[in-house]
């Protein structure tokens, strides 16, 4: 054995520069360093809903012995219930163990070294991290009017540049592009380089001009897009999302992608919630809700905030988002800190409830009180 | 960013493969761009190792010796079998000894240990890494050469390249009027040096016609933080938004490295409100001959998880009420002394600034001697001039928190917490005398 063995060595340079991530601890256990007894999750946009009713008795009925046997390797009843959902072929999608498994899909099968893929500086963080720690450079744009800037984009492509990651609507700004924006930039890649679309929130949009990327693959074979059942259908704590495209292009991805990823539970649950019509509804009048009230307070407690789809919005505090944290924690209330996204003193608030929204806005409140005589921020 | 260059050489521990060992570090210092003396002290701090190794510690075992060039040092790794090696020589206070073989071979350390300009033994499982770094030589900034300083209302924020940082680093010592500012703000061809080797990274305000306006800077993600320096800011009238649309830059920069912390212990011409959460602060000795309070600022880079951290139960009430404080989630585990055996001997690694009379402790090794090794540093370090003397505590390894008692007996005071300082939180000390005449 060498003695001098060391693994460090072994990876790769790109490699070496990262850090591993390390996850917030599960809630009891944040609960009892911060000293709370009831905790309102407001940081990771999940439905405070939960599931559709139906995914909910798909839940309950499920039979504990089918534990022992392996999921369909490609979530095949799914696959067909999306395809009738939208009226597409089955062979048209491809499930992941959540959107970021099918982001990892997409880069592995269209990346190779030298390559690169574009978006914006100030949105989800997966597909820059993915593109990374695989090798990859990450271009980056900067957002303009908090929206993704098509022209920005367009310019940071060259021969090299495989893939465009565009989040609509933007997680954390919640600004879109519209039907015809979209179109035209489609237009302007001209079959480059893929295009991404991720709709992780498109359920939650109610805007006219808002544009369902699923009808515009025959126009455009080269697009792609992303949706997951952990936001609006509430199934986070399962892991499921999807990718789809063009037959042909969701043939190219599904070289790469990992099948028996999904388990049985998250395959069955999100079958039961695909047609939960009611559900999206109500978790829309909630969200509806939410903000009136959010914006209100917000304005009150003369907190500048950007607030535009999805089920989320984000505000600016007069102090580091980090130390908003904690002390939010010490009332019961988790948030999402925004430095991470490029937005330092900003954070991002989940709509939930009304009780959750009233808590929220009392312990902001108290902290914006404390902030003036006792605590330490400058 | 310059290449980092590496040479590797594996050898094993005889009298014989001297001349290897030492011919290996001298030409790779030379090629690596140190000057001759450097160069040369630095091969005599290796044949001190290695024939240390080869008669005391690790005689026949096999060795390993990296050189690595950065750019504007050259470090020498040695990675050997940890089993028998005497940390405690490379004390600043270590003396010669001459009893016997071993205590003669461990003056050899002693001497290698004030050849370089710094040392770092860290281990690795069974292995120890000692590093010898020597650094190249360069000349001391001359403020007369710094271009004049107009304010700068409209101006952009960009990373810029290594005359600015020169130009910026003189600007800094003509317009800034620092009472405290880091060693190296001395010394322009070295932050250039530094920046193009990618370990310090800088945002510059800078308007169409090139006028600097002003600089932050901040170093590469190593461990759990980052430390940044700054903002600094040329002329007093420039545009007031300036210094948060520089700490933006570097937040924007850092946001996604994976670094936990941004820590500010050179505030520079002042911080914007509501970037930072000061921690306290810590007195030092002007060049003036002054003391000047200065305080030290941080700010998480993303939630906070929460953290054990280790404690003598002496140092508890402090923590307990900084954390409070600061509403950090901690649990605080006691070490304790039980009669287990412990090693006989402590070693601390010092950091020293002459001109600005401070210099800080770091514990390499707790030993039973802990509070005579503390002891002899004190009056050692005083002796050569300093007035400001500190010692940074990691709170993540138990071994470290032994220190408490002779700390506290020797006269230091723990003056704040800083979260995640290196690895876990980590103490910083004060000796508490520090302002008697």
């Amino acid at each position: 054995m060498n003695p001098f063995f060391s693994p460090g060595r072994l990876l790769p340079r790109y490699i070496q520069t990262f850090e591993a991530y390390v996850p917030s601890k599960p809630d009891p256990e944040l609960m009892k360093r911060y000293g709370c007894t009831r905790l309102y999750r407001l940081n990771n946009n999940e439905n405070a809903l939960g599931p559709p009713p139906e995914a909910q008795e798909t839940l309950r009925q499920f039979p504990p012995e089918k534990a022992a046997v392996y999921p369909s390797g490609d979530g095949f009843y799914l696959r067909h219930a999306l395809a009738r959902r939208f009226n597409k072929e089955p062979e048209q999608f491809l499930i992941g163990n959540g959107a970021n498994e099918v982001i990892s899909f997409v880069i592995k099968a269209f990346c190779e070294q030298g390559d690169n893929i574009v978006t914006a500086d100030k949105t989800f963080a997966v597909y820059e991290w993915v593109a990374r720690f695989s090798g990859l450079e990450a271009r980056l744009t900067p957002l303009k009017d908090f929206g993704f800037d098509e022209e920005a984009m367009l310019g940071r492509m060259d021969d090299r540049t495989k893939i465009l990651f565009l989040c609509n609507p933007n997680n954390p700004t919640g600004t879109y592009w519209d039907q015809a924006r979209l179109c035209r930039f489609l237009d302007r890649v001209d079959g480059r380089a893929v295009v991404v679309v991720d709709e992780a929130y498109a359920e939650f949009v109610e805007a006219q001009d808002y544009p369902d990327g699923l009808s515009l693959m025959e126009t455009y074979p080269n697009l792609v897009v992303f949706r997951t059942f952990s936001k609006m259908y509430g199934l986070a704590g399962l892991r499921i999302g999807y990718l789809t495209g063009s037959t042909e292009m969701v043939d190219a991805v599904r070289r790469t992608c990992i099948v028996y990823s999904v388990n049985r539970v998250a395959q069955d649950a999100a079958v039961a919630a695909v047609p939960a019509d009611g559900h999206v509804l109500r978790t829309r009048q909630m969200v509806k809700e939410g903000k009136v009230y959010l914006h209100r307070q917000l304005q009150a407690l003369g907190l500048p905030f950007v607030s535009g789809e999805g089920n989320f919005l984000m505000v600016r505090l007069p102090f580091s988002d980090t130390l908003a944290y904690r002390k939010l924690m010490t009332h019961g209330v988790m948030v999402r800190t925004m430095t991470g996204f490029r937005f330092p003193n900003c954070i991002r608030i989940t709509i939930g409830s009304m009780e959750a929204m009233e808590c929220l806005t009392a312990a902001l409140g108290s902290i914006l009180g404390m902030d003036a005589d006792e605590h330490t921020s400058r | 960013m310059t290449p980092q260059m590496t040479v590797d050489l594996t050898l094993a521990a005889y009298d014989a493969l001297l001349p290897v060992a030492t011919g290996f570090v001298e030409k790779s210092a030379l090629a690596f761009g140190l000057e001759q003396k450097e160069a040369l002290a630095l091969t005599l701090a290796t044949e001190e190792v290695f024939l240390y190794l080869c008669r005391i510690s690790a005689p026949g075992k096999g060795l390993e010796i990296h050189c690595r060039f950065t750019g504007y040092c050259v470090e020498t790794e040695f990675v050997f079998e940890a089993a028998g090696f005497q940390m405690k020589a490379f004390n600043l206070t270590a003396t010669p000894s001459f009893e016997d073989e071993a205590a003669t071979r461990e003056t050899g350390l002693l001497i290698a240990s004030r050849l370089v300009d710094r040392f770092q033994l860290g281990i690795t499982g069974p292995h120890l890494r000692l590093t010898l770094v020597k650094d190249k030589v360069y000349p001391e900034a001359d403020p007369e050469g710094a271009p004049l300083s107009e304010p700068v209302s409209h101006y952009v924020v960009r990373r810029p390249d290594g005359e600015e940082v020169k130009t910026s680093i003189r600007m800094v010592s003509r317009y800034c009027r620092l009472r405290f500012s880091p060693m190296s703000a001395r010394f322009p061809g070295k932050v250039a040096d530094i920046f193009a080797a990618g370990h310090l990274d800088a945002a510059l305000a800078v308007d169409a016609a090139g006028h600097m306006g002003g600089i932050l800077f901040w170093t590469q993600f190593r461990g759990q933080t980052v430390d940044c320096f700054g903002p600094y800011i040329f002329h007093p009238d420039s545009a007031p938004e300036m210094a948060a649309l520089l700490l933006d830059r570097c937040l924007e920069e850092i946001a996604r490295s994976g670094a936990v912390g941004l820590v500010n212990r050179y505030p520079g011409t002042g911080l914007p409100p509501g970037y930072f959460e000061v921690v306290g602060s810590l007195d030092f000795f002007t060049e003036d001959g002054n003391w000047v309070q200065v305080e030290a600022s941080y700010r998480q880079l993303g939630e906070d998880k929460g953290a054990a951290v280790w404690a003598h139960p002496e140092l508890v009430p402090f923590l307990s009420a900084q954390y409070n404080r600061l509403t950090l989630p901690r649990e605080i585990r006691y070490v304790t002394s039980e009669g287990e055996q412990r090693n006989a001997f402590s070693v601390l690694s010092a950091e020293m600034d002459r001109p600005r009379h401070w210099a800080v402790l770091r514990p390499v090794a707790h030993g039973e001697d802990a509070a005579t090794v503390l002891a002899d540093h004190v009056r050692l370090l005083e002796k050569e001039g300093v007035r400001a003397l500190f010692f940074e505590m990691d709170l993540r390894f138990p071994w470290e928190a032994h220190f408490t008692p002779a700390l506290l007996t020797n006269g230091f005071e723990p003056r704040f917490v800083l979260p995640c300082g290196t690895r876990g939180d980590v103490v910083m000390f004060q000796y508490r005398t520090h302002r008697k005449a």
